[in-house]
């Protein structure tokens, strides 16, 4: 007669730590798998989305601003009156604090050869207000646009610019190209 | 025995000490001395002046590829057409629509990058282009039918690239080509053979400040006179087309400038008059008479910097002005009495608060004024608008959010509104005074920044991009 086995409480526990391990064992695996697949994610403008309100300037955690001014230069057009740099009706087109539009002369005008002009920003005094994008945007070729600069945000996903941006301009964007740069990020039809 | 000081004492003296600390600290601290002043002259400018030293032989070389070009009966002579509204008043009837698909381009042509616009005359596409090759003003004859170009006649200049280079259009008559380079070199030839007349150097004659990006001052030829603003040593002057004499010059005496708008013709008051909208004020200059080349009129009410669109000057004696990079419009009201003529400003706004153009000069039509917007004008920006010259800030319609436009050109043709975009695409449009009415749309080539004036005649519609030129045929 065929002994019947019985389940008994070793048996029982046995069971229970073995199940417990290759729960623990998949899980981990699991865990790993999603670490090593997931993708990270951090604000950043669209610049085509941008409408320049000036907002950037004043509702990042930061101060100032983690948001700068960039300059994609293979757009910009060199030119000597700069919609970026000068105010409108600039009296005279020259280096004078009262013709510049940046309110804390943050653009650097540099003659190169007639009739060019570089324009670099000076980031340590750049507030993110986007007066410059404004007018370059306005009366240029869009070459002055704002980004968030990701050595300076906290990248906290609470972005209280984003909250409050009107064009909803700022966006989740993949971190391994954290940046849109206007000239190799072209607008597109969901943008 | 020596007196004994207090702990209180000790006390006071070491405040008074720090005030006093605190107080030279206060007194000697520059609290501005980490900033900087924004001074004129950091961004090391040099003078202008090099470029006229450069020696110009204005139309010294020629070459003919083939006859001329069976005639054709119309003509488009010049910028904004025969009468300066950019209407033509051909009896060709023209498209209405494109059913679904684009106009075949007849021909084509590469160019220099620019926005130089062609004129016709009777079967001849005339357009000053710069040859980046060869590094020539050149002027470019082609035939109207087939495209085949007739003869060039060119000067070597040194002109960078400036947001283009050309952005001019010629003037034509029965006799005479006249052109405008982008350095201002003017060039005056027989039309039929191409034969050089003269030319003139105004940067260098008079002394004239190029406007931003070059020249953009379309020549006029008025009663066999070129009629041409240098600013500089003089502010309009009169040439003899045929002998290239020097027939008035108009004194600068405010030291306005050349701007890129055209001289625009106007009869008020009793009096033919060149009307010219300069970078310092508008004016405008008798055109005959025993004052001819004389200033009637003028205002420096109206001061941008930059100005591309020209005078639109109605038959009531208002001129609407209008310019780009945020300066707005204005509307002045003409007045004359005993002769003598005064310009009252009627109306002046940003393009926000109204009609206003950066590059195009309106059309009228029926007594109003239609245009497309510019970037800045907040929530209307690049829409077609329309209102009525009493009040500019009264918008009538717009073409709505989803109908914009950019910097291209406009003009009406068979009762229906021609428009190109930046990109190339051709919008029709049903002109009105009471809505927007889209007849059709269609991209007619893969452009960029395809700003210049357009020309039709006899059924053909030339336009171009800033690096081609093509011809459509839209004869319906």
């Amino acid at each position: 007669m065929k002994k019947k086995k019985t389940f008994n409480r070793r048996d029982f526990i046995q069971s229970s730590i073995r199940a417990s391990l290759v729960v623990s064992v998949g899980g981990i695996g699991g865990l790993a798998l999603k670490n090593g697949t997931k993708k990270d994610w951090v604000w950043q403008i669209d610049p085509f989305e941008c409408n320049q309100c000036g907002r950037c300037a004043t509702e990042c955690v930061r101060n100032p601003s983690a948001v700068k001014c960039v300059h994609a230069y293979d757009l910009c057009g060199y030119c000597d009156l700069c919609g970026g740099y000068f105010i409108p009706g600039a009296v005279k087109l020259d280096t004078g604090a009262e013709n510049q539009l940046c309110p804390t002369a943050a653009l650097i005008r540099k003659f190169i050869e007639e009739p060019y002009f570089e324009y670099e920003i000076d980031e340590d005094l750049c507030i993110g207000c986007a007066k410059c994008v404004k007018g370059c945007t306005s009366f240029g070729n869009g070459s002055l646009h704002l980004q968030i600069r990701h050595d300076l945000c906290r990248n906290c996903n609470e972005c209280s610019i984003a909250r409050v941006c009107p064009s909803k301009a700022i966006k989740r964007v993949p971190a391994d190209t954290p940046y849109l740069i206007k000239g190799t990020f072209t607008r597109t039809t969901d943008s | 025995m020596s007196p004994k000081i207090s702990g209180k004492t000790i006390v006071f003296v070491l405040f008074i000490a720090a005030v006093l600390t605190v107080l030279v600290w206060w007194i000697v601290k520059n609290p501005v001395s980490e900033l900087t002043e924004s001074l004129p002259g950091t961004d090391n400018r040099v003078s202008r002046a090099d470029s006229i030293l450069e020696v110009i032989n204005i139309g010294e070389h020629f070459e003919r590829f083939g006859e001329a070009p069976p005639a054709l009966s119309e003509t488009w002579p010049r910028f904004r057409g025969i009468d300066f509204d950019n209407i033509s008043k051909s009896p060709v009837k023209l498209i209405d629509g494109f059913n679904g698909r684009a106009p075949e381009i007849l021909w084509s042509y590469e160019l220099g990058e620019g926005h130089a616009g062609p004129a016709i005359y009777k079967g001849t596409v005339y357009l000053l282009d710069y040859d980046e090759g060869k590094r020539a003003d050149m002027l470019r004859c082609f035939s109207l039918a087939d495209g085949k170009e007739i003869w060039r006649r060119w000067y070597r200049i040194n002109v960078k690239r400036n947001h283009g280079m050309s952005r001019t259009v010629p003037a034509v008559t029965k006799d005479f080509i006249l052109t405008i380079g982008p350095r201002s070199h003017v060039m005056c030839l027989d039309r039929e053979d191409g034969d050089f007349l003269w030319g003139l150097d105004i940067e260098k004659d008079y002394e004239t400040e190029i406007p931003f990006w070059y020249t953009g001052q379309c020549p006029l030829i008025d009663k066999g006179k070129a009629i041409l603003a240098t600013g500089g040593k003089a502010m309009i002057i009169a040439v003899d087309c045929a002998t290239g004499e020097i027939l008035w010059e108009t004194p600068n005496e405010l030291g306005w400038k050349m701007s890129h708008s055209s001289i625009m013709p106007y009869t008020f008051g009793g009096r033919r008059m060149y009307v010219y909208s300069a970078v310092g004020g508008v004016m405008g200059i008798a055109a005959d008479g025993p004052d001819e080349g004389t200033v009637l009129w003028s205002s420096s009410e109206w001061n941008h910097s930059v100005v591309a669109p020209s005078p639109v000057c109605l038959p009531d004696g208002k001129i609407f002005l209008t310019a780009g990079y945020g300066a707005g419009s204005m509307v002045l009201q003409l007045g004359v009495e005993n002769g003598k003529y005064t310009a009252e400003v009627l109306q002046e706004y940003k393009p926000k608060d109204g009609l206003a153009c950066e590059q195009q000069t309106p059309l009228v039509f029926e007594n109003h004024l239609l245009a497309v917007l510019p970037k800045d004008a907040a929530t209307l920006r690049n829409q077609l608008v329309c209102v009525h010259p009493d009040d500019c800030t009264n918008i009538i319609w717009s073409s709505g959010k989803t109908s914009r436009f950019g910097l291209g050109p406009y003009m009406i043709a068979d009762g229906k509104i021609f428009l190109l975009s930046d990109d190339g695409t051709l919008t029709i449009i049903r002109p009105s005074v009471r809505k927007y009415l889209q007849m059709d749309q269609v991209k007619i080539f893969d452009g960029h920044d395809a700003w210049a004036p357009l020309a039709i005649a006899d059924g053909y519609l030339v336009l171009r991009d800033s690096k081609r030129m093509v011809c459509i045929k839209i004869k319906a």
